[in-house]
C-alpha cells in the first residue's frame, strides 16, 4: 500500500487524495478482498464531520478577511502592544490556543484566531513562515491544552478512566512549551519596533467605518462556542460547522461588501486538496485495518524493548497521526497507556495525547501546517513543517519525559 | 474553452463515479437495516415495544422490542440486556440464544435483545468490520449482523465536539455521546441513544426489576475483561456467584462500579432504580485494536494470529493459546454466570425467586456447539 502511495503520488505526481485512494483499492486487491467499496466508502465517512468544519470554517475566514475585520484587529494589537514585545508575543499565544482550549481542534484554531494573529505577527517583520510555524505549533498545544483535550478523553475512554484531574497535567504539558516556542521563534523579530514606519503598511481601520459590527461575526462564533461549554443547558448545540456558517452569514453585512458566491467558491478551492486527502487516508486506514496492516503495526511497536517502546512512542504516535491526532490517540495511545500501567495514568494520558497533538504536523494530512501555510498564503506547507521540526521533536521529547516521570510528577499535581 | 472542456468532462466523470459508489454502497449498507428473525421458544407470554417506557421512541430507529417469559408460578423479575453495542457478538447472541430455548417456570424474564437497535443497522467506519456472519443451526445457516458500538449517524447526528453526560456533566468525547453505555439515566427527549436508556432504566422502574444483566466483550487486551462487573448492592451477590463458578472452573474477575464514571449501565441502574445490577464481559478478538486482518470468520473462531504474538508479549489480560476464545466459549460463560447469578439471588432471595430451563450449559456449548440452540 505505502509502496503504491509513494508509486502514484512521487512519480505520476497525483493529488495525493487520489493517490491513497488507488493505494487502499491495490492494498484491498493484492489481500484478497477485491475492490471493496463498502469499506472504502465507510472509512471516509469517519471525516464527514472534519470536511464539513474545514469547509466552513474556510467560508468563514475569508469573510472576515475580506470584511476587514483581520486587517483591522492586525492594526489594533500592533498600535497598541508594540512597546512590549514580550508580552504582545505571550498574549498572542495564549490568544491563539484559546479556541483550541476550547473545541479540542486545532483547525479551527488556526483558522480562527490563527488567521487574526497571522497579519500583525508578519506586520511585525516575522518571517511568514516562522508565522504559520508558531501559529500551528500555537493550535496543536492550544488542542491538548485544558478544558478539552479530546485525544486524552479517547486515551482514558479506551480504559473506562474518566476525563478528571487532567487539568494540571495538560497545562503542564502545553503551556510552557507553547510560550517558550513563540518566543524563540518570534521575540527577536519583534524586539525593536520601529512602529512609525509600520503604521503605512497596516490596512486601513475599518473600525473607524463600521463600528463594532466590524467584529461581530468573530464575537457570534466565540459566543456559540464558549456557550455551549459553559452553559450547556441554555445553549443549544448547533456544532462547530453550523456556528461558522452562522459567522460567515453575519460577516457579510458587517463590513466591507463581497459577493458570497466568489467567496464561498475560493475558500471551497482551497480546502479541496485537504479535503481529498482526509478522504484518501479514511480509505487508507480502512483498508490497513480490514488487512490486519493495523494491527501488525500495533503488535510491532509494543514488541519493542523497554527503552524502543518510548522512542517508538514519539515516532509512531506522531506518525500514525498523519491519519488524525484522534486515531492515533485511539489505536496506539490506549494500547500504550496500557502498556504503561503502573505510571500515574492521567500524566501518562496527558502525555501520549500531547505527542499524539503532533499528528496535525504529519504529512500528508499535516492539517495544522497546511492550514497555517494557507493563512500565510505560503503554497508550500513543507517550508512551515521544517520551521517547527524543532519544537515538534522538543514536544516528543516533553510527552515522554512526562511518562519516565510521571509518578513523579503526579506528587505534584 | 478547451479547458473548460476538460473541466466539465472531470465533472461527469465525478459525478458519475459518485453515483455509482452510491449505488453500489448504498444497497450494501441498505442490508444492515433488516433486523434477522428470531424464533422464540413456545414459552414467550408477549413481547413489549420499548418505546412503551418513553413515547419519545415511538416510530424511531431506536425502538425495541422486549421478550417476555412469564412462569405459573409468581416470583422475581430479570431482564436481561443484549446489543447494547452490536459489535459485541457474545452479547445480543446470548439473547438470541435465551429468546429461542428458554422456559420459565416461576417469575418473569424479560429480554431485550437489541437495546441499541438503530447500532445494529452500521459498522465502525476504519474498523474493517463485516456486516454479517453466520451459525450453522438446526435448520441451516443463519446470518447475524455484526453493528457498530454506537447508535448509527444516520439516526443521530451530528456528535458534538464534547459530550456533557446527562445529569452528571461528565465530559466525554463527542462520539460517545451515541454510545448507550454512556447515555443511563438517560432523558426522556434527548437525543435517541439517551431517549432509549431512559426507556430502559424506566422500564426497570415500572416492571420492579430485581436483577438486571447488561451483556458485553471487550478487547481481550483491555483490563475488565472475563469479568462480572457489579454496583453497591449486587456486589455481594457476584462474589456469592463468582465462588460457586469458580467451582465449576469459570473464572472471573469482580470489578466494581467506579463511583466517578457516569453513563454506565451498572452504575446509573444501581443509582437510578432499584435493580440489582450486573454487566458481563468476555473477551472478543474482533474488538481489539491488536488484531490481525477482520474476517468474518474471527468472530465465531476468536483465533488470531497478532493476538497469538500479543499473549507472548504478556500484554493481555486473558489466557490466550492457539484455540482462540470462540463465540460458544464466549455465549457458554455468559450463560453460565446469568443461569448463577439467578440462582445465588433465588436463593437469597426466596420470595423473588426464579426458576428457568432449556438453557444450555457452559458445557453443552463448548462440546455441542452453538448452532445445536438455533
Amino acid at each position: 500500500m505505502v509502496g503504491s502511495f509513494i508509486l502514484f503520488a512521487m512519480l505520476f505526481k497525483l493529488p495525493i487524495g487520489i493517490s491513497l485512494i488507488i493505494a487502499s483499492i491495490a492494498g484491498a486487491f493484492v489481500a484478497g478482498e477485491g475492490v471493496p467499496i463498502r469499506h472504502l466508502v465507510e472509512g471516509s465517512f469517519l471525516y464527514f464531520d472534519p470536511i464539513l468544519i474545514i469547509a466552513t470554517a474556510m467560508i468563514f475566514m475569508e469573510v472576515i478577511r475580506r470584511s476587514g475585520a483581520l486587517g483591522s484587529i492586525s492594526r489594533f494589537i500592533i498600535v497598541r502592544m508594540h512597546r512590549r514585545p514580550f508580552w504582545l508575543l505571550f498574549f498572542l499565544t495564549l490568544f491563539i490556543m484559546f479556541p483550541g482550549m476550547i473545541t479540542g481542534l486545532s483547525t479551527a484554531t488556526v483558522l480562527t484566531t490563527g488567521a487574526i494573529a497571522a497579519p500583525a505577527l508578519m506586520l511585525l517583520g516575522i518571517p511568514h513562515v516562522t508565522v504559520a510555524a508558531m501559529i500551528a505549533m500555537s493550535a496543536i498545544l492550544g488542542m491538548i491544552a485544558p478544558p478539552i483535550n479530546v485525544p486524552a478523553m479517547i486515551i482514558g475512554g479506551g480504559v473506562d478512566m474518566p476525563y478528571i484531574g487532567f487539568e494540571l497535567p495538560l497545562m503542564f504539558a502545553t503551556f510552557p512549551l507553547a510560550i517558550s516556542f513563540n518566543l524563540a521563534l518570534g521575540y527577536k523579530y519583534v524586539r525593536n519596533i520601529q512602529i512609525d514606519k509600520m503604521i503605512p503598511k497596516l490596512d486601513t481601520d475599518y473600525f473607524e467605518i463600521y463600528g463594532w459590527r466590524l467584529f461581530l461575526p468573530l464575537l457570534v462564533v466565540i459566543v456559540l462556542m464558549l456557550g455551549v461549554r459553559i452553559f450547556p443547558a441554555v445553549f443549544p448545540n448547533l456544532g462547530v460547522s453550523l456556528i461558522f456558517i452562522i459567522g460567515a452569514i453575519i460577516g457579510l453585512f458587517c463590513g466591507k461588501k463581497m459577493n458570497f458566491w466568489h467567496v464561498s467558491h475560493s475558500a471551497i478551492q482551497e480546502a479541496l486538496p485537504v479535503i481529498g486527502i482526509l478522504l484518501g487516508i479514511g480509505m487508507f486506514i480502512q483498508i490497513m485495518t480490514l488487512t490486519g496492516v493495523r494491527g501488525l503495526l500495533v503488535i510491532g511497536s509494543l514488541s519493542l524493548p523497554s527503552f524502543w517502546r518510548y522512542v517508538s512512542i514519539a515516532v509512531m504516535v506522531p506518525l500514525f497521526g498523519a491519519v488524525s491526532a484522534y486515531g492515533s490517540a485511539s489505536v496506539l495511545g490506549v494500547p500504550f497507556l496500557l502498556a504503561f500501567l503502573g505510571k500515574n495514568e492521567i500524566i501518562v494520558g496527558s502525555a501520549i495525547s500531547l505527542i499524539a497533538g503532533l499528528g496535525d504536523l504529519m504529512p500528508p494530512t499535516a492539517l495544522a501546517g497546511i492550514f497555517a501555510a494557507q493563512v500565510v498564503k505560503e503554497k508550500n506547507y513543507f517550508k512551515v513543517l521544517k520551521v517547527t521540526l524543532i519544537p515538534a521533536v522538543i514536544t516528543a521529547l516533553w510527552g515522554i519525559l512526562m511518562i519516565l516521570s510521571a509518578n513523579f510528577l503526579a506528587k505534584f499535581m | 474553452m478547451n479547458q473548460y472542456k476538460t473541466h466539465l468532462m472531470v465533472g461527469i466523470i465525478s459525478i458519475a463515479a459518485a453515483v455509482i459508489l452510491i449505488i453500489v454502497a448504498g444497497k450494501q449498507f441498505r442490508q444492515m437495516h433488516h433486523d434477522e428473525p428470531l424464533f422464540p421458544s413456545q414459552f414467550l407470554t408477549r413481547t413489549i415495544p420499548l418505546s412503551e417506557f418513553n413515547k419519545n421512541l415511538q416510530d424511531t430507529p431506536g425502538d425495541a422490542t422486549i421478550y417476555c417469559f412469564e412462569g405459573n408460578e409468581p416470583g422475581g423479575n430479570v431482564l436481561i440486556v443484549g446489543g447494547t453495542h452490536p459489535n459485541e457478538a457474545a452479547g445480543f447472541i446470548t439473547a438470541y440464544l435465551i429468546i429461542e430455548n428458554l422456559r420459565v417456570q416461576q417469575g418473569t424474564v424479560y429480554v431485550l435483545p437489541r437495546a441499541n437497535h438503530s447500532a445494529f443497522t452500521h459498522n465502525d467506519p476504519q474498523e474493517g468490520h463485516p456486516q454479517f456472519f453466520t451459525i450453522v443451526g438446526k435448520t441451516g445457516e443463519r446470518r447475524f449482523r455484526y453493528g457498530s458500538r454506537n447508535t448509527n449517524q444516520v439516526d443521530q447526528w451530528p456528535d458534538p465536539e464534547i459530550y456533557l453526560h446527562f445529569p452528571s456533566n461528565q465530559k466525554l468525547a463527542g462520539n460517545e455521546t451515541r454510545n448507550l453505555n454512556r447515555a443511563y439515566p438517560g432523558k426522556i427527549n434527548g437525543t435517541l441513544t439517551e431517549r432509549v436508556a431512559y426507556a430502559i432504566v424506566n422500564f426497570i422502574n415500572t416492571e420492579h426489576i430485581d436483577l438486571a444483566f447488561d451483556l458485553h466483550e471487550a478487547a481481550p487486551e483491555y483490563p475488565v475483561v472475563n469479568a462480572i462487573v457489579s454496583a453497591g448492592r449486587s456486589q455481594e451477590l457476584a462474589s456469592e456467584a463468582n465462588i460457586e463458578l469458580q467451582f465449576e472452573d469459570l473464572y472471573y474477575s469482580i470489578e466494581p462500579s467506579p463511583y466517578n464514571f457516569h453513563g454506565l449501565s451498572h452504575r446509573e441502574w444501581a443509582d437510578f432504580t432499584g435493580t440489582y445490577p450486573i454487566l458481563l464481559e468476555t473477551a472478543n478478538p474482533m474488538q481489539g485494536r491488536l488484531r490481525g486482518k477482520s474476517a468474518a470468520s474471527l468472530i465465531m473462531t476468536g483465533l488470531d494470529p497478532m493476538y497469538l504474538k500479543a499473549a507472548k508479549l504478556g500484554v493481555l489480560k486473558v489466557p490466550y493459546d492457539n484455540a482462540g476464545i470462540p463465540l460458544n466459549l464466549r455465549v457458554g460463560r455468559h450463560v453460565a454466570a446469568i443461569a448463577k447469578i439467578v440462582d445465588v439471588f433465588s436463593r437469597n432471595y426466596p420470595e423473588h425467586a426464579i426458576i428457568v430451563s432449556g438453557l444450555p450449559t457452559h458445557d453443552d456449548l463448548i462440546t455441542l456447539g452453538l448452532g445445536r440452540y438455533f
